[in-house]
């Protein structure tokens, strides 16, 4: 017991001294996870739309096939991924694994699946009149879109949101892909995972915090945002 | 009276089922058409078609001296004819952002949108509710909106589906007064209706639809005593 209340305290510490090797796992894990989403989402966008809004063929497979693919596990992503990447793997070439371009791919290919079912709901929440009304009055189809997404705007960031939740806190991956280097690959998740198995709680317990902290507020701020919206919609 | 618009061999199934096939259809210049039509005749299809925001199996336009495909006729259709939805759909934002939104897409600056914007709510006596958002507004006040987006860009012609259905009377009074004024400016108009007695006395032309068939166009001469005794009758029978 008392070991673990002389962590919680060297975790305060960690945190508010700025240590710097805690502090560069942080912002190495948000630099991965926010450049995942950033790519993934305008692409996982516009397919969402295009799958709500379209008939083609293959449709309704491209649909169960994102839906399936949200529950793949992290891991799994991450050994077939580490399989492309290793040295005599077809993507050997590159050089990439045990990078934290390794890590942002394996991220993208983790949130897309999700980022594209949940902005599909929320496209296909939208009313059709929208896309009429913007069209008739003159829209672009490229302007019509961004009129669309403003109107669905709360679902989308919802979208967005969790799949940076998943990403930011997933560990399958970014171990499998990244390897856990120090100063190079080792994120949030993966840290933890290897101080507390090294029976270091401090630094552990501080990231811990750090994530709870970080998936508290952005969920807060989700809510507030669709509060907002509910009661001017 | 000279053609606005020829509208030739229009095809459209849906889901294998033959909703439209029209030989023919004239949109006169300066005046005012009243479709009518059971539920379920095609007139909100035939007004997607019209308006090129629904792709017909066929279809051939005459506009403007010009002789077009679908392919060629949409952007045109979709630039210079507005469509109306029966429960026109309002932006989420301000009615002011509303009316303006077309003129912005036109790339109008901010300066000439906003001046545009004044008067055009002025003319439909919509100025109180500006600022207000345009979610919450009753059924006939979005109406009027609606039309108040449309008339401030000036269309060649307006397409309005059943644009007095569901409302109250006193509503019903309000938008049959806009589009007596968008008549008197000569705006083209159609206008569609299942039942309609309010805007009947509007109508130049009277086009029957039945089953996807065009089967009565005639001027508003024949059908005159009829639809204004119909107004007559019903303007009693509210009394
Ligand atoms: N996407 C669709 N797929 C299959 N059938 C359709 C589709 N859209 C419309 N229809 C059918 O086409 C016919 C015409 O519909 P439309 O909405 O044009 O009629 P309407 O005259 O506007 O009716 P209302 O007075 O009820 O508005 C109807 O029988 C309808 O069921
Ligand atoms: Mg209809």
């Amino acid at each position: 017991m008392n070991d673990i209340q002389q962590a919680s305290v060297a975790a305060f510490e960690l945190l508010l001294s700025g240590d710097q090797t805690t502090w560069e796992i942080i912002s190495l894990s948000f630099s991965v996870s926010l450049s995942a989403i950033a790519i993934a989402s305008p692409l996982a966008l516009i397919l969402a739309f295009f799958l709500a809004f379209f008939q083609f063929p293959l449709r309704r497979a491209l649909i169960a096939l994102f839906n399936t693919f949200m529950s793949v596990p992290a891991v799994v992503i991450g050994l077939t991924l580490y399989l492309l990447l290793s040295r005599s793997g077809p993507l050997g070439e590159l050089k990439l694994l045990f990078t934290d371009k390794a890590m942002i791919i394996g991220q993208i290919l983790l949130s897309f699946p999700l980022l594209v079912a949940m902005a599909h709901a929320a496209f296909q929440a939208a009313d059709r009149r929208a896309w009429e009304t913007a069209i008739t009055l003159g829209a672009k189809p490229w302007r019509a879109f961004f009129t669309l997404m403003f109107e669905v705007r709360f679902g989308l960031i919802a979208a967005v949101v969790a799949g940076f939740g998943r990403v930011i806190a997933e560990i399958g991956c970014s171990m499998m892909v990244g390897g856990n280097i120090l100063h190079a690959t080792r994120n949030i998740p993966t840290a933890i995972a290897l101080e507390t198995s090294k029976g270091e709680f401090a630094q552990g317990i501080a990231l811990g915090i750090m994530l709870l902290i970080m998936s508290l507020s952005l969920n807060a701020g989700v809510s507030l945002f669709q509060g907002k919206g509910e009661l001017r919609a | 009276m000279s053609d606005l618009i020829d509208y030739h061999g229009i095809k459209i199934s849906l889901s294998g089922k033959l909703i439209l096939d029209i030989d023919h259809l004239a949109v006169k210049a300066h005046q005012c058409t009243l479709v009518t039509g059971q539920n379920g005749s095609g007139k909100t299809t035939l007004f997607k078609i019209m308006s090129g925001l629904l792709r017909p199996d066929s279809i051939q336009v005459d506009y403007q001296g010009r002789q077009m495909n679908w392919k060629q006729a949409k952007p045109v259709l979709q630039r210079d004819i507005i469509y109306l939805h029966q429960q026109p759909y309002l932006f989420d934002a301000s009615v002011a952002d509303n009316v303006a939104y077309g003129l912005y897409r036109r790339g109008e600056s901010k300066n000439s949108v906003q001046k545009k914007v004044f008067q055009a709510l002025d003319w439909a006596n919509l100025s109180h509710l500006a600022q207000r958002h345009a979610k919450h507004l009753s059924g006939g006040e979005k109406q009027r909106v609606a039309l108040t987006r449309a008339r401030i860009l000036a269309p060649s012609l307006l397409l309005l589906d059943e644009p007095t259905a569901s409302m109250d009377n006193e509503a019903k009074q309000q938008t049959a007064y806009l589009l007596q004024r968008l008549k008197e400016e000569g705006v083209c108009v159609v206008i569609s209706s299942h039942e309609s007695h309010t805007v009947d006395h509007l109508a130049d032309h009277h086009l029957c639809i039945e089953h996807g068939k065009i089967t009565a166009l005639e001027p508003v001469k024949q059908s005159a005593k009829v639809t204004v005794l119909n107004h007559v009758k019903n303007t009693l029978s509210h009394d």
